[in-house]
């Protein structure tokens, strides 16, 4: 007698046709950054820190959408997204317009959009400050392609509703200027960040 | 601009509509059938029902020159119907897809037509004289998803597809003793059947609604669920293409698009109004809406009228009593297709939707 339970048997893993076998990687372009490593990441906090100290938050936003380490492992990830929310935190509800209208400008501009977009809605999913930074949290979702339905949230509780606070004015902001499409591009976009 | 011949045929989702070449028979999928309309005065009528498919109509093409119609289903069927003193008569195609049928389209020669599938092939069908049926032939190779659109290339070998892989693929499908040896191109100069010409994906990646070459074959755009449009100009065969352009858009994504001359694109989709692009292969640039709204301040008012409503619910108890979009389409644009045009350079087109509407717009 076999003790295999054949009836927890994952078949789709099985199947090569079965969208869970989905070679997810060919989604990703060719243009896509070298990996970025967590110290590499903490580098580019230090740096933009300065900036933020120096006044000059345009060029701190500037400067973190766009060494956003898209094709980096998941500590570079995670030390990035704490530099983005600290800067977001740094600036005052007044300024956000100007800043930006002023990040939005020039040259890749959509990008960085889009690129913000992503961030606020990786805050918002990560919850509370600390825990984003420090216990890189496991994918809930069974299938690596999903979205995870069951993230604990914690709203309105302490540090982390502050901060939900902050990313929501933000993306307010950001869809004013950018309209549904940057929303639409964090879903489709698999240069996650 | 001229106002907008609108025909609001049913209260149900159209998949697909297509014209007869004289413009007075209209063909529109609607659920499990496919309805034929005549045109009587400024009106279409219903007058016949193409029945046979047992699962939703998911496109119907009318050959302009021939006034066959093939139509495919979610069922892995496709038909093609001929005119006949007792009526239409069907014919099935052997498609050989265990997925359901998704697209189909004539070529421009009208000797073949392509059916993408979620089977990850797409079938090109021609029909074979000794045995007096349709074959099908599969294109392969390269395609990983479901196949949600297809164009044909004016040469009637090279076809576009589209995928929810999220690549745009230009392929050859070529059929011996049916075509014709195509004239050397950018996108290739042999091309033997199942010839991967190009294969594009843009950097945010959205699956594919739409595509199209340009009038002259030379160039090919797509949009994506990304919201963007892409624009592609082959250099060379096997060669990196000489340009790609991507415009991102602050709209919600377009669903199908048409080429107006080399450097015009109108595209539609899920903010239920036709969208113009223009450019050239320097850069390219979404100019704005087709559509000329009724009354002051329409246009930006919509992406915060959620928040309004929630608003006069809470202050007022009253829900907002206007539910109707500032649009002629009063929901997501489907198909786009050229309806009229003089060399290349399209005059009229004609959308369909969700809402049940077909639109003849002059531009």
């Amino acid at each position: 007698m076999s003790t295999l339970n054949y009836r927890t048997i994952n078949i789709d893993a099985l199947d090569p046709d079965s969208p869970q076998n989905f070679p997810i990687e060919t989604l990703l372009p060719a243009t896509l950054p070298p990996p970025n490593t967590s110290s590499g990441a903490a580098n580019t906090a230090t740096q933009v820190r300065q900036l933020l100290r120096s006044g000059d938050a345009v060029g701190a936003l500037r400067h973190v959408l766009e060494t956003a380490p898209l094709g980096g492992d998941e500590g570079a990830k995670q030390v990035h997204l704490a530099t983005v929310i600290d800067v977001l935190q740094g600036i005052r509800q007044g300024e956000m317009g100007r800043v930006l209208a002023g990040v939005l400008e020039g040259e890749g501009g959509v990008e960085r959009g889009d690129c913000l977009m992503k961030y606020l809605y990786k805050g918002m999913a990560s919850g509370g400050p600390s825990s984003g930074a420090q216990s890189p949290r496991k994918s809930v979702s069974p299938q690596s392609t999903g979205f995870s339905q069951i993230q604990a949230r914690n709203l309105g509780e302490g540090g982390g509703g502050q901060q939900m606070s902050v990313l929501l004015n933000w993306h307010e902001k950001l869809v004013e200027l950018t309209g549904t499409g940057s929303i639409v591009r964090v879903m489709t976009d698999r240069r996650t960040v | 601009m001229a106002t907008p011949e609108v025909h609001h045929l049913f209260h149900a989702p159209i998949a697909d509509h297509s014209f007869s070449s004289d413009k007075t028979t209209l063909a529109v999928a609607r659920d499990n059938n496919v309805e034929l309309y005549q045109k009587s005065g400024n009106k279409f009528s219903l007058t016949d029902e193409l029945k046979g498919h047992e699962k939703t109509v998911t496109s119907v093409d009318i050959a302009p020159n021939s006034g066959r119609i093939v139509t495919c289903s979610q069922d892995r069927n496709a038909y093609v119907w001929e005119q006949t003193p007792a009526g239409w008569k069907p014919t099935l195609v052997l498609l050989r897809i265990n997925r359901a049928a998704t697209f189909v389209r004539w070529s421009p020669s009208e000797q073949k037509f392509a059916v993408g599938s979620g089977a990850r092939v797409i079938a090109v069908c021609y029909f074979e004289e000794e045995n007096d049926w349709w074959i099908s032939k599969h294109l392969k190779k390269p395609i990983r998803s479901t196949i949600t659109t297809l164009a044909w290339h004016p040469n009637s070998v090279l076809l576009a597809a589209g995928s929810t892989d999220s690549h745009a693929r230009v392929l050859s499908s070529f059929i011996k003793g049916v075509d014709t040896r195509p004239e050397p191109s950018a996108w290739g100069e042999r091309l033997p059947f199942n010839t991967i010409c190009g294969e594009f994906l843009n950097d945010s990646a959205g699956w594919i609604h739409g595509v199209s070459f340009s009038p002259s074959g030379d160039a090919l755009a797509f949009t994506g669920h990304d919201s963007s449009v892409t624009i592609v100009y082959p250099s060379a065969p096997e060669q990196p293409p000489r340009a790609m352009l991507n415009i991102s858009t602050r709209l919600l994504p377009f669903n199908s698009l048409v080429w107006n001359g080399e450097n015009e694109i109108i595209a539609a989709g899920h903010d239920c109004e036709p969208y113009r692009l223009r450019g050239d292969e320097s850069g390219w640039q979404l100019e704005g809406s087709i559509e000329s709204k009724a009354g002051p301040g329409a246009g930006r008012v919509r992406e915060e009228s959620a928040l309004n409503m929630f608003r006069q619910m809470d202050l007022k108890g009253q829900t907002q009593a206007d539910t109707q979009l500032k649009t002629v389409h009063q929901n997501t644009i489907s198909t786009i297709r050229v309806y009229e045009d003089v060399n290349g350079s399209v005059q009229k087109l004609s959308t369909s939707g969700v809402d049940g509407r077909v639109v003849i717009w002059t531009i």
